[in-house]
Parts: C-alpha cells; sequence; structure tokens
C-alpha cells in the first residue's frame, strides 16, 4: 500500500467530509418522508459510508505513520476514548437518575466528540515534541487558509440554507462557520507573525 | 540523551527533510531528535548511525557525559 502524501490525504478527507456535509444538509430531509422502514434505513445510513472512509483514511495514515508519529496518534486516541467514556458515564448516570433525560440521538454526538478530542490530544502531545499548528509539511494549502476556507464554505451553507432548516440547524451552521473563521484568523496571525519575525521552518 | 545528529547533519549540507527523507520518518521527528525532546528508537538509532558512518555511541551520549 503506498503511503499517501499530507496532501493527498487531506484531499480524500475533504472530499469525504464534503460529500457528507452536502448529504446531510439536503437529503437527510428525505429520511423523515420515505414511506417504508427499509427505505428510511437504507436513507439514515447513506452518511455513515463517507465516515467509514474518513476512518479507513486515518488508520491508513496512521499504518504509514514513523515511530514518533505513532506515539503522539497513541496519545490522541487514549484521550479521545478517555473523555468519550467519561461524558458517556455522566450522561447516563444522569440519565438513569431521572436527572436529564438523554434520547438516543444524541449518539450521533460521539463520532464528532471522539475526533475532537483526538484532534486537541494530538495537537497537544505534538506540541511537546516540538510540532505546532503554523507548522506546515506538504500540505495542499496553509492551515489558517483551511480554516479560513471552511469557514466561508459553512457560513455559505448556511446561508442558502436559511429557509429550509430549522433555527437549531441553522444555529449550529452560524456558530460552526464563525468559529471556523475566528481559528483561521488567529492562525492567520500566529503565521504571519513567524513570517514577519523570520522564523526558519526547517530549524536549521 | 544527547546527540550530535543536527552537527553530522549540517556537516553534509543536507537540510531536515533531506535527512527525514533519507531515513524515511517525518521532519518533525528529526526536529525532535535534534532538539532533545525525542530518543529514536534502537533500530532508528542504528539507522541513523549507518547512514552517518559512524559507531551509535559516537552519534547519542547519555545526558551527563
Amino acid at each position: 500500500m503506498t503511503k499517501l502524501s499530507q496532501k493527498q490525504y487531506e484531499w480524500r478527507v475533504l472530499i469525504a467530509m464534503g460529500m457528507y456535509t452536502a448529504y446531510m444538509l439536503l437529503a437527510w430531509p428525505l429520511v423523515r418522508v420515505a414511506s417504508s422502514v427499509a427505505a428510511k434505513g437504507m436513507l439514515a445510513l447513506v452518511p455513515v459510508v463517507p465516515m467509514i472512509y474518513v476512518i479507513a483514511m486515518l488508520a491508513r495514515r496512521i499504518r504509514a505513520s514513523d515511530e514518533l508519529e505513532r506515539y503522539t496518534h497513541l496519545i490522541g486516541l487514549g484521550i479521545a476514548t478517555a473523555v468519550v467514556g467519561v461524558l458517556s458515564l455522566v450522561g447516563g448516570f444522569l440519565s438513569i437518575a431521572g436527572v436529564m433525560k438523554v434520547d438516543g440521538s444524541v449518539l450521533i454526538w460521539v463520532f464528532p466528540v471522539l475526533m475532537l478530542s483526538y484532534g486537541l490530544g494530538r495537537w497537544r502531545v505534538a506540541r511537546s515534541y516540538g510540532g505546532s499548528l503554523s507548522c506546515e509539511s506538504d500540505s495542499a494549502l496553509p492551515k489558517y487558509a483551511r480554516f479560513l476556507l471552511a469557514g466561508a464554505v459553512v457560513l455559505l451553507l448556511a446561508w442558502f440554507s436559511r429557509s429550509s432548516l430549522d433555527d437549531m440547524r441553522l444555529g449550529v451552521l452560524w456558530g460552526a462557520g464563525g468559529s471556523f473563521l475566528a481559528f483561521g484568523a488567529v492562525l492567520g496571525v500566529v503565521h504571519w507573525r513567524r513570517g514577519s519575525r523570520g522564523g526558519a521552518r526547517d530549524g536549521d | 540523551m544527547n546527540n550530535v545528529v543536527r552537527e553530522l547533519r549540517s556537516e553534509r549540507g543536507w537540510s531536515q527533510a533531506d535527512l527525514a527523507q533519507k531515513l524515511d520518518v517525518s521532519r518533525q521527528t528529526i526536529n525532535a531528535i535534534e532538539t532533545g525532546k525525542y530518543d529514536p528508537s534502537l533500530p532508528l538509532a542504528f539507522k541513523i548511525a549507518r547512514l552517518f558512518g559512524l559507531p551509535i555511541e559516537m552519534i547519542f551520549v547519555p545526558e551527563g557525559e
């Protein structure tokens, strides 16, 4: 199996996430109006396909990593497991005790929380070994540009979907888009300051 | 562990990216080794020694020695 470059990996994940987002916004509402249980089930499971592809890409990336990268992946996944485990325990006990009502739809948040915790945990560990958010390898775009682009795309989606989405979904899109833009702006400032200080990329 | 990887690399005019490619590791790993933040595994340390043509104990020295 050939090793994917960072650029190849990122483009594949970006396309899969784009397909997932487009399906959730445009086709997901059909699930509720589907006539048969079989049709409902099939339509409900379609978004799982790009997610499984992203997981497969992540596994391939970890497999092709060197020893230090594998260590950071391991720590990141350990942190993600701990976070999701604790949250599910807390939610489960509170639900059993009748303190709060938790329905099955909360399960949809398990994967995003897992990925977010894994990403943050891995970033923190990589930092302790000299890696940084603004340090780019052979990425297709600088990191700040990717966040700015993602923020712009999400806000555009929110704008064009404003009449067909409910308030909660619209709120999530506006919030996510704004957050991506803000984070991209912060990274852009960090990137610009590193450039203006003339910091050596290579540590030479 | 202390090491002289950076010095050996500079003598040969290689960048961190060059060395990373020769050893089939990431540039971040090379940087972490050179700055003393990460001690390589035995196989990687032997690979580094073979690349520079030196005994492993001339490249990696326990701290304090």
